[in-house]
């Protein structure tokens, strides 16, 4: 594959990261949360795929192939249990209307072009756009965050903030190390682990979801 | 020698976090717990004196210099106090129910492995190990905060990780801006270009753009960590709801190994940007916290979050010290690290003592402390002082030195914001602890007698802190002073 060929599929798989944040964002059901953020692993794990065959980088095979396992798989599984087992097909609770929500997601992306066109001989670094719609990514799943009432949202805000610093990480010049790749995924499923079981918890004790829960204030 | 201290260190705490899932005896766990951290101690005080004959060690993705030193030390003897305070304070927590008795060996496992993870963001110098070690704090310690197990516990633990994750993956993205540049300056081989020490050999040479929207990034995301404003806001739930050891080690420690991080990465922003960029950012952020922290301090009625608030002031100061920059600035915010680190753990403690004996954590309950447990009213009085930053005492001279560097630069708003802000917390925090010692003792005060192990913990804290108030011990102040040149230089 040429550099030609690699930037074009690496810009052409960002529009479409872009557009499953836009679901994510724009998703009135947890659910439909859900089934974004997998695909959206998905597309990152054929970016590390398409960037493994470019440079002949043996350690994006392998992430690859882990990002598809857990965060494409594994994850969404856990996520879709959980609303399953708790029963509730809630609403996703927006603090602000979602059409905000929206705008205010577009102003991200845009500020997030125009940050990293003002940025000078690194870009040569980052194949193709992977840069400005990683950090697009990541502050929409913070903005996803801030902006939902129910904990498994916040859970799928948290998992594409994640899919963002993936792509740009993955896509810098000789790739991150892969043992370190291993050990953010590894945090990533404890931390998922330990969020689900308190969700779980709190909605055996009490009945409320715990994102939801307000009495400590001042 | 030194260098297999390095993975020993974090060994210690590990291993002893494996042993103690083995049984379920109070006793043999706390015997456990306090050789475990004597362990630690012991082993560090060696590696110590390797580090000050021979320079910074290194092995693989460890690394110590006097930098790190600074802050192993603090954290280990912290973790000494806090395992010795916990043996009278989990006897009487399991008495009155607060600690169920057949979960003792998870509480204990899950300190040591928060202790482990710790220790790694202290020796981590792949600056990828610093970020996985330090979420390996915030999920060890997340699960510790709603350890009680009430819904208030798990608010607070929930709001704690889900604010730090999404923050820290800010902490990753900026590691990620980093390496690149450092990969698009030539660092060769993919462990070197995240190599603190090996970054910093080209650091003048990286690209200033994107470094500076690595360190913002990074400040946000460590930032987070260390509980500076706008981002504290899971620091008063999260410090105040946990188990009173585990708010020491969290306050005391915890939000200091942040700081670390950001220091790491303030040295390679420094060199590639100029200091004036760093130092900018953290004076704005160390002016927020200040005083974003000050009136809810004033308004306060919970003593723990009170102590939580003042966690997040005092981060602020440090962040000031380190944006004032200078020898002076440097040396006082590193200073004011171990002071505040040792007295916050030492009002904890004492904190704790006062909440069991009244059944209450309102301050309006606690009163006339100083009558039904005289040595535990005076520890607090002295923490409280010595937090107020009182002369003779530890944080009136390093909050000095701060002061000093920023009059020195010539950073008089600054200045006269942070006065202004101390002066009120001084009135605030005197007014909140004076009227918890002094006065007759309500009647929900318990008489029982004081017990030996959690004074013997608050004793070797209060003597270390006015030690550092009256005297900087030689060896010390020399540490001190070449951590200070790793960062200045």
């Amino acid at each position: 594959m040429s550099a030609e060929t690699v930037h074009t599929i690496i810009d052409d798989l960002g529009a479409l990261l872009l557009f499953t944040m836009i679901l994510i964002v724009a998703a009135g059901q947890i659910y439909r949360a859900i089934y974004a953020v997998a695909a959206q692993s998905l597309l990152i794990a054929i970016a590390g795929a398409v960037l493994a065959t470019a440079t002949g980088n043996v350690d994006l095979w392998v992430i690859a192939a882990v990002t598809l396992a857990v965060k494409a798989t594994l994850l969404p599984w856990v996520l879709h249990w959980v609303v399953q087992r708790m029963n509730v097909r809630r609403e996703v609770e927006p603090v602000i209307p979602i059409a905000a929500t929206l705008a205010l997601a577009v102003l991200i992306v845009v500020m997030s072009f125009q940050l990293s066109a003002s940025l000078g001989p690194v870009r040569q670094a980052i194949t193709g756009n992977a840069l400005p719609v990683g950090i697009a990514l990541t502050l929409t799943g913070v903005l996803v965050m801030a902006t939902r009432k129910t904990a498994l949202t916040q859970m799928v805000g948290l998992f594409a903030s994640e899919n963002g610093i993936f792509f740009t990480a993955m896509a810098v010049s000789q790739g991150m190390p892969l043992i370190i790749e291993i050990g953010v995924i590894l945090d990533v499923i404890l931390a998922a682990l330990v969020m689900t079981i308190m969700v779980l918890r709190v909605r055996s004790t009490v009945d409320a979801d715990i994102a939801d829960l307000e009495r400590l204030r001042g | 020698m030194a260098e297999t201290l390095l993975w020993v260190l974090p060994l210690v705490p590990t291993v002893t976090a494996l042993a103690m899932l083995t049984t379920r005896d109070r006793r043999i766990l706390s015997m456990m717990d306090v050789s475990g951290s004597s362990v630690l101690l012991a082993l560090t005080l060696v590696l110590a004196r390797e580090v000050a004959a021979g320079g910074p060690q290194a092995l693989g993705v460890l690394r110590i210099d006097d930098l790190g030193l600074v802050f192993l030390v603090l954290l280990v003897v912290l973790t000494l106090a806090v395992s010795i305070y916990t043996i009278g304070w989990l006897k009487q927590a399991v008495a009155v129910g607060n600690m169920k008795a057949e979960y003792l060996r998870s509480y204990f496992a899950l300190v040591h492995a928060f202790v482990a993870t710790m220790v790694v963001t202290v020796l981590a110098d792949n600056l990828g190990v610093l970020w996985i070690a330090m979420e390996g704090t915030t999920i060890t310690s997340a699960v510790l905060v709603g350890y009680h197990g009430h819904h208030h516990g798990l608010e607070a633990a929930w709001k704690y990780i889900i604010v730090t994750t999404i923050g820290i993956s800010f902490g990753l993205f900026g590691t990620v801006l980093i390496y690149a540049a450092a990969a698009a300056a030539g660092l060769q081989g993919s462990a070197g270009a995240l190599s603190w020490s090996a970054i910093m050999t080209v650091a003048p040479t990286l690209d200033p753009g994107i470094v500076r929207i690595g360190f913002i990034f990074v400040m946000i995301g460590y930032g987070t960590k260390a509980g500076l404003a706008p981002m504290h806001l899971w620091l008063p739930d999260a410090h105040s709801q946990a188990p009173t050891p585990v708010s020491a080690l969290l306050s005391g420690v915890l939000i200091k190994c942040a700081l670390l991080g950001i220091i790491r990465f303030q040295t390679i922003a420094a060199a590639a940007c100029g200091p004036g960029f760093p130092a900018g950012v953290l004076l704005v952020f160390g002016l927020v916290s200040v005083v974003v922290a000050t009136p809810f301090i004033l308004a306060q009625h919970d003593l723990k979050r009170l102590l939580g608030y003042h966690s997040v002031e005092h981060v602020g100061i440090v962040a000031l010290g380190l944006g004032f920059g200078g020898k002076v600035g440097t040396y006082g915010a590193l200073l004011h690290v171990v002071n505040h680190g040792i007295t916050k753990a030492l009002a904890f403690f004492a904190a704790g003592k006062a909440i069991a004996r009244y059944g209450s954590r309102d301050m309006r309950v606690i009163r006339g402390l100083l009558a039904v447990a005289p040595i535990g009213a005076t520890l607090l009085m002295l923490a409280a002082l010595s937090l107020a930053g009182m002369p003779p005492f530890a944080i009136f001279i390093s909050e000095l030195m701060v002061l000093r560097a920023g009059i020195g630069h010539g950073h008089w708003v600054a200045v006269a914001i942070f006065l202004a802000m101390v002066v009120v917390i001084f009135a605030g925090l005197l007014h909140h602890a004076g009227a918890m010692a002094f006065g007759e003792p309500t009647p929900a005060a318990g008489r029982e007698p004081e017990t030996w192990s959690p004074l013997l913990g608050m004793i070797l804290l209060a003597a270390i802190m006015v030690l550092l108030g009256l005297t900087i011990p030689p060896s010390f102040d020399r540490l001190l002073q070449r951590a200070t040149e790793i960062i200045v230089d």
